[in-house]
């Protein structure tokens, strides 16, 4: 019993972590619509750059943090800026190529920047371990739920009275009638870059915080696809919900069923999940059935 | 302008062929001749990488085939390689199955698992495809990992080598020989199922599924029979790839390996045969370049920091996929179109 409810509540807590990660991808895709398939890798550079500020630059806290949330920022700009702004109107299999083109690139700057592929960061939170009932979780599994949370309930407030996220909801609706009452449109996709680019920063400091900064990062946003594809690549909503049923799969499946499959089965069951959800209900959830015309 | 000044054709099979003029059949005929004896002077070193080269074009053509004619991304093709090559190296090691018929049974088992993950394609395109055979190039290397009684796990499997016959293709000059004649064949099928009924119904359905479904091609039938052939010559490439590397564990098929290949349809140029084949030489011919001159450089320059060898590759082919999306979407083969129209007008410019 407890191990059953110690598998619960860590999965619950990497569940919302991930669900932050996939925040940062379905902000992008329901704003322009290009799928970012280099998360996994700006999980994985923020991450570093982190590690960057605290560990070798010895910067603390209160300056290292807002630094990683100002280079995540300009990361996002950047990106949007050079790459994805001459790509408006392309095929979409040129969209999907290029941000993997920008995955491989990042990886190798990683790489060439930090070749010792492993590390840790400083400790933040508390380390005794608290008890819940019978089950005995670690703090920074709390800490990690409770600040997705928090972010996930702020960026809906933005959405829902900040100027730039009403627009932000416009032109997922629709580009040309946004266009028509002059909201400038390019300035909306680099916003839901630099917003997509902090998500996945504070994701990866939390994911980094509980296992260290590993090339595991990038598979780490690459789990976070099946949270977007079970809860629906447009909608909000579906990533808080599939992200805690993602977590709970990998961390109940990887708990139940290691001694019968054998070690590593916790990595792919998010990616079994995909499968299984692109067979049965490929728009997922909540997602938002499309249907199409010639 | 893809044609000399005075070239008519006289009947549907002069227009069709592929080799049209003497001169055609005259450079056609040196490149061969050129091509089929590099193993007499070219060192042991070069011919490694000639058949690395010829071993990836097959792969390539295959994922050409259904990204680049039929439009169905896939980011697992490094996946359905190693499919292949772990198929090849249990059936030859292991069963001691000759090494034809293990090449044909790598091709038809990679083809017939790319049919699994390629089923969900009927219903969804696009992200959903390429997030699936993402999903498809993790779940096959971790049964490899993991299926250690067959695969030999983490720690890998040795492969014969390849024999046809009492004939052993014991050194890298015969699997010179060997290599490059399966990769002409394959060739030779790409080029001609691309531009026959199938290949013309793979670009219906590339460019609007929906028309094509209305114009009469059965959707489900041509989808999968994409997947099943891009995937069969992955297979063949595994195959070859084992016997000619001899020794191999799944981390020879890495997910950054499937993002490379389509890096390099892309870099050739998508939809057309040429393409593959161009990309393949200018990326493996790019590697070459930064292994050999990227220790120069370190050496070079103390200040660069400690992960430049190991970074710079990846940061170059991510930096040159970038690129050619942006400044040239079509390829270095649209370049080569370009510039044989422009040479066959020269002195003048139209």
């Amino acid at each position: 019993m407890a191990e059953f409810l110690q598998y619960v509540i860590t999965g619950l807590a990497v569940g919302m972590v991930y669900a932050l990660i996939a925040l940062g991808f379905a902000l992008i895709w329901k704003s322009s619509s290009v799928a970012n398939l280099a998360l996994g890798q700006l999980v994985l550079i923020s991450s570093w750059f982190t590690y960057g500020m605290l560990v070798q630059a010895g910067l603390p806290y209160w300056i290292g943090f807002p630094l990683t949330i100002v280079f995540a920022l300009f990361l996002g700009w950047v990106i949007e800026r050079l790459t994805l702004r001459p790509l408006i109107a392309q095929p979409i299999l040129s969209l999907i190529t290029v941000t993997l083109g920008i995955g491989y690139f990042l990886e190798g700057l990683v790489t060439f920047i930090w070749p010792m592929s492993v590390a840790a960061l400083p400790r933040m939170f508390p380390t005794e371990p608290f008890q819940i009932g019978p089950a005995v979780v670690s703090q920074e599994y709390a800490w990690a739920a409770a600040i997705s949370l928090i972010l996930f309930g702020l960026l809906s407030l933005f959405f829902r009275y900040h100027k730039m996220g009403i627009a932000m909801r416009a032109t997922a609706d629709d580009q040309l009638a946004v266009q028509a009452c002059a909201i400038p449109v390019t300035r909306v996709f680099s916003t839901s870059w630099m917003f997509a680019c902090v998500v996945a920063a504070v994701g990866g400091v939390l994911v980094s915080l509980i296992g260290g900064i590993t090339f595991g990062l990038v598979e780490t946003g690459l789990k976070s696809f099946s949270v977007v594809i079970l809860g629906g690549l447009d909608s909000f909503i579906g990533c808080m919900v599939a992200g805690p049923i993602i977590g709970l799969a990998e961390n109940l499946g990887g708990g139940y069923l290691t001694p019968l499959i054998g070690s590593g089965i916790k990595d792919i069951i998010p990616f079994i999940i995909i499968i299984i959800v692109m067979v049965i209900k490929p728009h997922g959830l909540f997602g938002e059935e499309r249907i199409e015309r010639i | 302008m893809d044609l000399p000044c005075g070239t008519r054709n006289f009947d549907y099979a002069r227009d069709m062929a592929v080799l049209r003029t003497k001169t055609h059949w005259a450079l056609f005929l040196v490149f061969l001749l050129v091509l089929f004896t590099m193993p007499l002077y070219l060192s042991k070193y070069w011919l490694g990488v000639s058949n690395f080269i010829g071993i990836s074009i097959i792969a390539a053509l295959g994922l050409n085939l259904l990204v680049g004619y039929c439009g169905q991304l896939s980011v697992g093709h490094a996946g359905f390689i190693a499919v292949g090559a772990y198929t090849t190296a249990v059936l030859t090691g292991n069963l001691g199955v000759p090494f034809l018929l293990a090449l044909l049974c790598s091709g038809i088992i990679a083809g017939l698992v790319g049919l699994i993950f390629g089923l969900p394609s009927v219903r969804v395109k696009g992200f959903y495809l390429a997030i699936t055979t993402i999903a498809a190039q993790f779940i096959i290397i971790w049964i490899i990992n993991h299926w250690s009684s067959v695969t030999g796990g983490f720690v890998g499997i040795s492969v014969p080598l390849a024999s046809i016959g009492p004939l052993e293709f014991r050194s890298e000059g015969s699997q010179f020989y060997l290599i490059m004649g399966l990769t002409a064949l394959c060739i030779l099928f790409s080029k001609n199922l691309a531009r026959g009924r199938v290949g013309r119904a793979f670009v219906a359905v590339r460019d609007n599924d929906l028309a094509a479904e209305v114009m009469g091609i059965n959707l489900l039938y041509y989808k999968l029979l994409a997947f099943f052939i891009g995937c069969f010559l992955a297979g063949i490439s595994g195959s070859l790839l084992a016997t000619w590397v001899g020794y191999m564990n799944a981390e020879n098929f890495t997910l950054a390996d499937s993002i490379l290949y389509i890096g390099i349809i892309i870099i050739g140029g998508l939809g057309t045969t040429l393409g593959p084949i161009l990309g393949v030489l200018v990326i493996r011919l790019l590697q070459q370049a930064i292994m050999y001159l990227s220790p120069l450089i370190e050496s070079g320059f103390p200040v660069l920091p400690a992960g430049f060898t190991t970074g710079i590759g990846p940061m170059v082919f991510g930096l040159v996929i970038i690129l050619f999306l942006v400044l040239e979407p079509r390829g270095v083969a649209h370049r080569w179109t370009l510039f044989k129209a422009a040479y066959r007008l020269w002195p003048f410019s139209y």
